[in-house]
This record gives structure tokens, C-alpha cells and sequence, in this order.
């Protein structure tokens, strides 16, 4: 009950921040000088009667503060609008979201599958040879940026010819059985999920080895040996649930980079998700998906540190209400 | 595992480097060798089978199947409905599958019929009278007629519905053409005046009315979502060459081949050939080189500085290159011939150097100081043509009188001279009034095709001891300076045009068109003097418009460009040339300036080699 309530109060203080969010963000892509007729007004064959229409449609025409009303009002309707080529902000959204969330699922879920373990591995194993070569290669993996990284894979992909060069399905998809429908999806996928795995592996390893070194040296675990437990009791029931602590709060930013942490990457391979269609937007100041993608990852992210906050509770004891 | 992911990586890019270690030679070869000799096959013919009017192909006849992969650059198209597409890519992608009445001939430019059997004009220019083929039929088997024909226009293109730009261009004084059904098979359209760019407007789509009736009957709001991306495959009915068969977001669309069209090769077989065509959608220019390399795609467009390595690698490759010539774009610098005062009573440009850019003498010697020539070797890699002419250089209406010269300095120091400028013992220029002659030189920041050129002129114009500053600013401001406040000096922009009809620019050339950029008149100023010139200009363009006759419109048009080159409130600069590669497993490829490389996508087939065979898309199981 206590927790309920708990969770109620955050969704409260939520609402004056996602105000402020959204005020800040229309204003600035409003008064930036971004003009979405300009290239319209270029063209030798438009006429002017076109652009005023146009500019009514956008609602253009309008202050800027009444703009923001007439979307803040709908948006609490539940209509996210329409984009500046008229279609639904949430169709395309819609389109857009199961690819990028494929994506990110599958990296967080290996990154977690293959980080936490090999972190426990190396703090076990510390200043042993395996731990060594594990802190070259995460220091590695933490040093390259991901763009560079993935453009080095494309190239290699253009090489070999043993991957495709970006996309998500090949063109006669449609057309195939199941299993190599998956196998199709699971060839396009390995790259992009190289990359953003190599990357936050290395992040999640070092973090996880830092904070079970720590626990190891604590005085519980050094009483739960004494006192004669198993090494395996120790480590696994004393030693790992104090360790894992701090990484839920990770695992919270992790659940907010679910829609937008892989932009980056997906706009290098071409990859059909959210990175790119907010970026064509905001280059075209389409303000009605920008803003709906602007939301979205304040909601997410607001959401992610409630979730963790509310893990941290349920693993935590000592962490009140 | 990361240090064999890492070996691979190293193994694969040493593998790469080893491939393109090879020397770059000869790739400084003149550009005229590249094009090659292409033998065209003889115009369409008319062929009448089991009462039915098909259009057969002469070019040589090829074997059925296979698939075509082109691409497309950005977000992909926003509709399928070609009446509402506002972008180039949903034009590109929706006109696919809708036929108009006449299309362009491909050499010629000449309007020809299309799913029109023939067409005539009558002697006034007022009256077009359209025959259509009896017996060809939409996607779904309905029969094509002049309902059709008479519900496109009257009910779509001329109630307004969707993008209105095709109705914005024919409203002659303030009237609408019309458009009469004389019985199923024929269709009369008038005109309320003789206005010859009509005639391109008849290859605008023609929508079946079963289909687009209901859809229009319900109202401008609703038509602007009718056929949206969202809509399924099978609710299309098309008259094209290819049917939409799938489309994803961001990744591709593909279209099957329209087992009712109503072409035919010379065994009378129904084309086309191609089972598919795939357009991938890729969100920037590497990635399509990249898609091309990985053979993920079978034709594209090579910017100049990829030219040279595509040669070289030509030889040992699978694809051809062709050069399409220079294409419709003519990039400019003009000045500011403004000479009115805006509301506060303050002058657009400071009236000294209004004296300047008025003055004719002043304009020709910035003009003979550009040097075209080391601009497209620089800036394009030799790879464009440098421009003279207000049509652009494949324009079918080009003055090709208008002859190119090469940068003079000594000639630009004469006129100078002779309107009073002199040079002090720095070589500084002054003009008669003892004012040194400064300016600011303005392109859109990013675009670093105009930036490079704004460096160059700069120099060029240095050269003559001018002081130019050159300020590349963001494109918004660019453009309200151009079009609202009008307070700018010097500018270098570019247009793209049309090939096929000058009465296009109309907004550019006329003095009170909406982009006139060199002496804008915003809406107070309408009724302000005009140069002679630009009265000359506005006569030729009202009378280019209303004659019908190719001949005579291309007197007025010639005179036109006459006018630009002499007077130079544009100084054209150059045109970019269009190369194209594709896989040479594909024949029947007759590349125009005009057309492109597959505007005959019907009569394209693909000749495999044992090498190609598994990108058989025929596979009925699907396996790659």
C-alpha cells in the first residue's frame, strides 16, 4: 500500500516537470530560425496562394504562444497531430517503435546475459591474468565511439560481403517461411547489435567488477567466510546482492535509452527505427513528431528512474520510502 | 571472442586494402570519352490485336523476369496517391503506377500519346482533343475510358483537391481549362486562351474513377490522406508498368509488374519484362555508394568526386557508367538591381552601390572575371559544364547561339575603365565617385558546393581589386533576405528548371514574379518602373506562353535568354553533369539528358550471367 502510494506521489511530481519539458522544447524549435516553408518559397513553380495555404495548415500563421496551446491541447487529448507532410505523428511513430525496441531489448538483454558475469568473474579472478585481458579489452571497448565503430563495420560489411549493409529485412522478406524470415532479421541485426553491445558491455563489466571488488573487501563478507560458510554461499548470497544494488539504478537509465540510446547507431546502418525519423524532423522542424519524440523520452526516462526507485525498494530493505 | 571479432575486422579491412590498393590511373580522361555511343530503337508503334490498342516496343525483344533495385534518398515517400505528393521521391514513387495521357519523348522532348492512342490541337491552340485506346484496362480488369479521364481532371485536378501546383500553373487570367467527355473513347479539353505549357500538363496521372470517385466525394481533408503509405497493396489500382506489392517504412517499397499493361514487344508478348522493381530507401548518399559496392543495389547516381575511382574500376566491374550530360540545375550569381526605398524611406541597397550593380559594364566585367572553366574542374571534378544561358544545358528550348567564352581580365579592366573605375598604386578599384568598391558576397551556409564556388568567385572578382566579402549564412535567413527584407548585395543560389518548359521560370524571369530575385518587388512596389529589358522579358514570356507552335515559342524563348546574357542580371555559372552507373546484366538501356536511365522500365530486361543467377527473385520458395 505504502508503496502504491509512493508511486502515486512520483507520477504527481511528474506532471510540472513534463510541462516545463515541453514549453522549453516548442519554444526553442520555434524561435530557431529553421523555417519548414523555406524550401517551399524557393521553388520558382510554387505559388504564393500555396504557401499562405501551407502556412495555415502548419499553423504557421499563428503567435507562437498560440501554437503551443492548440498543441498542448490536443496532445492532452491523446492526439499527437499530424505530421508537416500530413500524416498521423503516431502511425509513424507506431511504424517505427517495435524495430528500434528489437533493437535495444536484444542489446540490453546480452549486454546484462554476458556483462554481470563476466564483472563477478573478473572480481573473483582479480589481478589474475583473465582479469587483465578483460580490463584491456572493456578499456578498448570503452574507447572506441560507437559511430566510428559502426562505420568500421560497414566498411567490413561492403568488403566481405558476409553482411548486409544496413536495413533490417532484405527485399524478397515478404516472400520467405518463417525460420528464414528469422534468420533474415537475426543477419541484419548482428552488426548494429555488435556495435551497441561491444560498447555498453564494457561500461556494465567494469561497473559490476568495481562494485563486487568493493563488497569482497567489506566486513560482512569477510565475517560470512570466517564464521566458515561455502565460498559459494558467500559469494553468491552475501556478497552478489549487495553488489547488484547500484546497477539497478542502471538498469533504470537503460529502460530510458530503450527508444532514443541507439540513434546514433541506426542512423549509420540505415536501420528503420525512431533515430531517423526524428532526425529528418528535426532538420525539417516538423514540430508535432519532434515534440511527441521530445515527450516521449522525458516520459521514458521519468519512468525508467521510477522503475529502478521501486526495484531498489523491493531488493534494498534499507532504502525507505 | 573480442579478439577474433577484432582479427576479422583487421583480416577484412586488409582484405579491402589489398583490392583497392591498385593504381588510379588515367582518371583524368575528358569527360566526352566516357559517353558512349547509344544506338536508340525506333519510336513506339500502335498496334491494334482482338480490338485492343497496345503500344509495341521496337526495341529488341528480351526474356522475362528478374528484378531492378534502384534507390531513393531520405525518409522515404510520404503518399502513394499522386495527386497529393509534394516531394519529389512520393512523385517519383506514385507516378510508377499511374499512367497520363501523353508522356515526353525521350529524345526529342516531344510531347507523345501515352494512354492516349493520339492526340490533336486544333488551329485556334484553344482545343485539344484527345483519342484513347479502346480496350486496355486498369490492374483490376475495369476497362480505362474517358470517364476516367473526365473525373481526373474535373473532379481532382481542377476541383483542387490535393496538391493544387498542376491547377496553380494553368489558371490563365483568372480561368480554369475545361475538359468535355465526347463519347467513351475520346476527350476534348479547352482552353480559355492559347496557352502552349498545357500541353505537358496532359502527362499529369489519370486516376481511375472507380477507385478515387468515392474518395473525392468525401472532401478535400479526407482525399489528403486517401492512399497513404498506411493504405494496403492490394486496395491499389493502377494503370503503370508496376503495382505496389509491399512497402516498409524506411527500408524499401517494391512493385510487381501490371499484368493488364498495355505495352507489348515484338512477339506481341505483354511487357515488362522485370517481375519487380525495388526502391531501397536510404538516408544518405554513403550509404547508397555503400548499398551499390555491396551490389545491394543496381544503379546509381555518382557525384563528381566518385567519377574518377568508378572509371578506373569500370573495366573489371559489372557495371557501365553513362554520362546523362549536365542536368537541369543552373546555379547563379546575381546582384541586386534594386533601386526603390523600403518602408522606413531607407534605400534596399546603399545607393553607391546601386550605381555599380546598375551599370552594365560593371556586371559584364564580374562576368568575364569568372573563371567557369577552373570552377567546374574544382569544384564539381571536371565533371559539369559551365553555363551561359538561363535554360538549362539540356533544355530542349536552349539558345544555343549564346556562345561560351573563357574568363578575360583584361577585358573586365576595360569596361571597367570605361564607366569611370580606376585602380589606385594597391590596384584597389574605385569607382568615379572615389569609393572603393566593397560588397558582401552571400550563399547558404552547409551547402559546400556553393561555399567552395563563393571562395573562388571571391578570388576572381579580387582579382579585379574589388573587395568581396563573402558570407556564407544559414538558408532561412538566406532566404528571407531574398524574398522579404531584400537588403543583400551579391548572391550565389541555383534553381532547377525544367528541361521541357521555360513558362516554368515565369516567377524568376517576369519583374513581378514571386522570385525574381534580382529586383524583387514585394507588393507595394507591383506597379514600380521596370527596366526596358525586364518589359522586353515579360512580353517574351506572355507571348511564349500563348504561342502554341514549337518554332515560334522557341523565337521568343531564344530572345529571352538573348536578353540574360546580354544584360547578366544572372550570371550563370555551371551545371553539375549526371553520371549514372548500372549492372550491365541489364539491356535495353537507351539513356537520355531528357530521360534517365530506366524511364523505359518496361522494355528493361535482364540478361544474367552464371555469376548473377542467385538474385533470381522468381524463386517461388523464396530461399536466398
Amino acid at each position: 500500500m505504502k508503496i502504491l502510494k509512493y508511486i502515486f506521489k512520483r507520477i504527481l511530481q511528474t506532471i510540472p516537470l513534463l510541462i516545463i519539458v515541453s514549453i522549453i522544447s516548442f519554444f526553442i524549435i520555434r524561435l530557431s530560425p529553421v523555417d519548414p516553408l523555406a524550401e517551399l518559397r524557393l521553388n520558382p513553380s510554387v505559388s504564393q496562394e500555396t504557401l499562405q495555404k501551407e502556412a495555415e495548415r502548419l499553423g504557421l500563421d499563428k503567435p507562437v504562444i498560440v501554437q503551443y496551446g492548440l498543441w498542448a491541447k490536443s496532445f492532452l487529448k491523446g492526439d499527437l497531430g499530424i505530421t508537416s507532410n500530413g500524416e498521423k505523428v503516431s502511425v509513424k511513430l507506431k511504424e517505427r517503435i517495435p524495430n528500434t525496441l528489437l533493437l535495444t531489448v536484444v542489446v540490453i538483454f546480452l549486454t546484462w546475459i554476458v556483462g554481470i558475469p563476466l564483472g563477478i568473474l573478473a572480481a573473483l579472478k582479480w589481478k589474475s591474468p583473465f582479469d587483465r585481458i578483460l580490463t584491456v579489452l572493456t578499456s578498448i571497448g570503452m574507447a572506441i565511439p560507437s559511430f566510428f565503430f559502426a562505420v568500421l563495420l560497414l566498411i567490413f560489411a561492403v568488403r566481405t560481403g558476409w553482411f548486409p549493409v544496413g536495413g533490417l529485412t532484405s527485399p524478397n522478406f515478404a516472400d520467405m517461411g518463417l525460420i528464414s524470415q528469422i534468420k533474415d532479421i537475426a543477419h541484419h541485426l548482428f552488426l548494429p547489435v555488435t556495435v551497441l553491445f561491444t560498447i555498453s558491455l564494457a561500461g556494465l563489466q567494469r561497473q559490476m567488477r568495481a562494485n563486487m571488488l568493493d563488497v569482497l573487501d567489506s566486513d560482512y563478507v569477510k565475517f560470512a567466510r570466517a564464521k566458515g560458510l561455502s565460498e559459494f554461499k558467500v559469494i553468491y548470497k552475501h556478497a552478489l546482492r549487495n553488489a547488484v544494488n547500484p546497477l539497478i539504478t542502471l538498469l533504470g537509465f537503460e529502460f530510458a535509452g530503450l527508444l532514443s540510446g541507439a540513434a546514433l547507431t541506426e542512423y549509420v546502418f540505415q536501420y528503420p527505427g525512431l533515430g531517423r525519423l526524428i532526425l529528418e524532423a528535426v532538420l525539417k522542424s516538423d514540430i508535432n513528431l519532434v515534440m511527441a519524440s521530445l515527450m516521449m523520452g522525458a516520459a521514458m526516462l521519468i519512468a525508467g528512474n521510477l522503475l529502478a526507485d521501486i526495484l531498489l525498494i523491493i531488493t534494498d530493505p534499507r532504502v525507505k520510502t | 571472442m573480442y579478439v577474433i571479432l577484432a582479427i576479422i575486422i583487421i583480416l577484412g579491412l586488409l582484405k579491402a586494402c589489398i583490392r583497392q590498393d591498385k593504381p588510379l590511373e588515367d582518371t583524368y580522361k575528358p569527360l566526352s570519352e566516357t559517353r558512349k555511343e547509344i544506338i536508340y530503337p525506333e519510336d513506339h508503334k500502335n498496334i491494334t490485336i482482338n480490338g485492343i490498342d497496345y503500344i509495341q516496343s521496337q526495341a529488341p525483344i528480351g526474356k522475362f523476369g528478374g528484378t531492378l533495385t534502384s534507390s531513393t534518398i531520405g525518409e522515404g515517400p510520404k503518399t502513394f496517391n499522386p495527386f497529393n505528393s509534394k516531394d519529389n521521391i512520393s512523385s517519383t514513387l506514385s507516378e510508377i503506377m499511374y499512367d497520363g495521357l501523353l508522356t515526353t519523348h525521350p529524345v526529342t522532348g516531344q510531347p507523345i500519346p501515352k494512354l492516349a492512342k493520339s492526340f490533336t490541337i486544333s488551329d485556334n491552340g484553344k482545343e485539344y482533343t484527345i483519342k484513347l485506346r479502346h480496350g486496355i484496362k486498369w490492374s483490376d480488369g475495369k476497362p480505362i475510358t474517358a470517364d476516367d479521364v473526365v473525373f481526373t481532371w474535373k473532379d481532382i485536378i481542377l476541383a483542387g483537391l490535393g496538391n493544387t501546383s498542376t491547377r496553380d500553373s494553368i489558371i490563365i487570367d483568372g480561368k480554369l481549362p475545361e475538359v468535355y467527355k465526347i463519347d467513351d473513347y475520346t476527350v476534348k479539353f479547352i482552353t480559355p486562351e492559347p496557352f502552349a505549357p498545357f500541353i505537358r500538363m496532359l502527362s499529369s496521372p489519370i486516376a481511375p474513377k472507380h477507385i478515387f470517385g468515392p474518395a473525392a466525394k468525401k472532401g478535400a481533408k479526407y482525399f489528403d490522406t486517401f492512399l497513404s503509405t498506411n493504405t494496403k497493396p492490394e486496395d491499389f489500382v493502377v494503370s503503370g508498368a508496376f503495382k505496389i506489392k509491399e512497402y516498409v517504412p524506411a527500408q524499401r517499397v517494391v512493385y510487381e509488374r501490371n499484368p493488364n499493361y498495355y505495352f507489348i514487344n515484338k512477339n506481341n508478348e505483354k511487357l515488362p519484362y522485370l517481375d519487380r522493381l525495388v526502391y531501397l530507401i536510404v538516408g544518405d548518399l554513403n550509404n547508397e555508394v555503400l548499398k551499390f559496392e555491396a551490389k545491394e543495389l543496381d544503379i546509381i547516381n555518382l557525384q563528381g568526386s566518385k567519377v574518377a575511382r568508378y572509371k578506373a574500376m569500370e573495366p573489371h566491374s559489372d557495371f557501365v557508367i553513362y554520362n546523362l550530360g549536365p542536368n537541369t540545375g543552373t546555379m547563379y550569381l546575381a546582384m541586386n538591381l534594386n533601386n526603390r526605398k523600403n518602408n522606413e524611406g531607407k534605400y534596399y541597397v546603399n545607393p553607391v552601390k546601386q550605381s555599380w550593380f546598375n551599370d552594365i559594364n560593371f556586371r559584364k566585367a564580374a562576368d568575364y572575371a569568372v573563371d567557369r572553366t577552373n570552377i567546374v574542374l574544382n569544384i564539381a571534378n571536371g565533371i559539369g559544364e559551365p553555363l551561359f544561358t538561363a535554360e538549362s544545358l539540356n533544355s530542349i528550348f536552349l539558345n544555343k547561339d549564346l556562345k561560351p567564352y573563357e574568363r578575360d581580365l583584361n577585358k573586365s579592366k576595360e569596361l571597367l575603365k570605361e564607366s569611370g573605375f580606376y585602380w589606385d598604386k594597391q590596384g584597389r578599384l574605385f569607382d568615379k565617385n572615389k569609393n572603393r568598391v566593397e560588397f558582401d558576397l552571400l550563399t547558404n551556409a552547409g551547402n559546400t558546393e556553393r561555399e567552395a564556388i563563393g571562395v573562388m568567385i571571391k578570388q576572381d572578382l579580387e582579382d579585379l581589386g574589388m573587395k568581396v566579402n563573402f558570407k556564407p549564412i544559414e538558408f532561412n535567413s538566406l532566404v528571407n533576405k531574398l524574398v522579404n527584407t531584400l537588403d543583400w548585395d551579391m548572391v550565389i543560389m541555383g534553381f532547377t528548371g525544367s528541361p521541357l518548359e521555360p513558362n516554368g521560370g515565369k516567377n524568376v524571369m517576369m519583374s513581378d514574379g514571386t522570385l525574381h530575385v534580382y529586383n524583387m518587388r514585394l507588393e507595394k512596389d507591383k506597379n514600380s518602373p521596370r527596366y526596358d529589358f525586364e518589359k522586353r522579358i515579360d512580353e517574351l514570356f506572355i507571348n511564349g506562353a500563348l504561342a502554341t507552335k514549337f518554332e515560334d515559342r522557341k523565337k521568343y524563348y531564344d530572345e529571352y535568354q538573348k536578353i540574360i546574357y546580354e544584360e547578366k542580371p544572372f550570371i550563370y555559372i555551371y551545371s553539375p553533369t549526371i553520371i549514372v552507373a548500372i549492372r550491365d546484366k541489364f539491356k535495353n538501356i537507351f539513356p537520355t539528358s531528357l530521360g534517365g536511365v530506366i524511364y523505359n522500365i518496361e522494355e528493361i530486361y535482364v540478361c544474367e550471367g552464371p555469376e548473377n543467377s542467385e538474385i533470381k527473385s522468381d524463386n517461388p520458395s523464396g530461399e536466398r
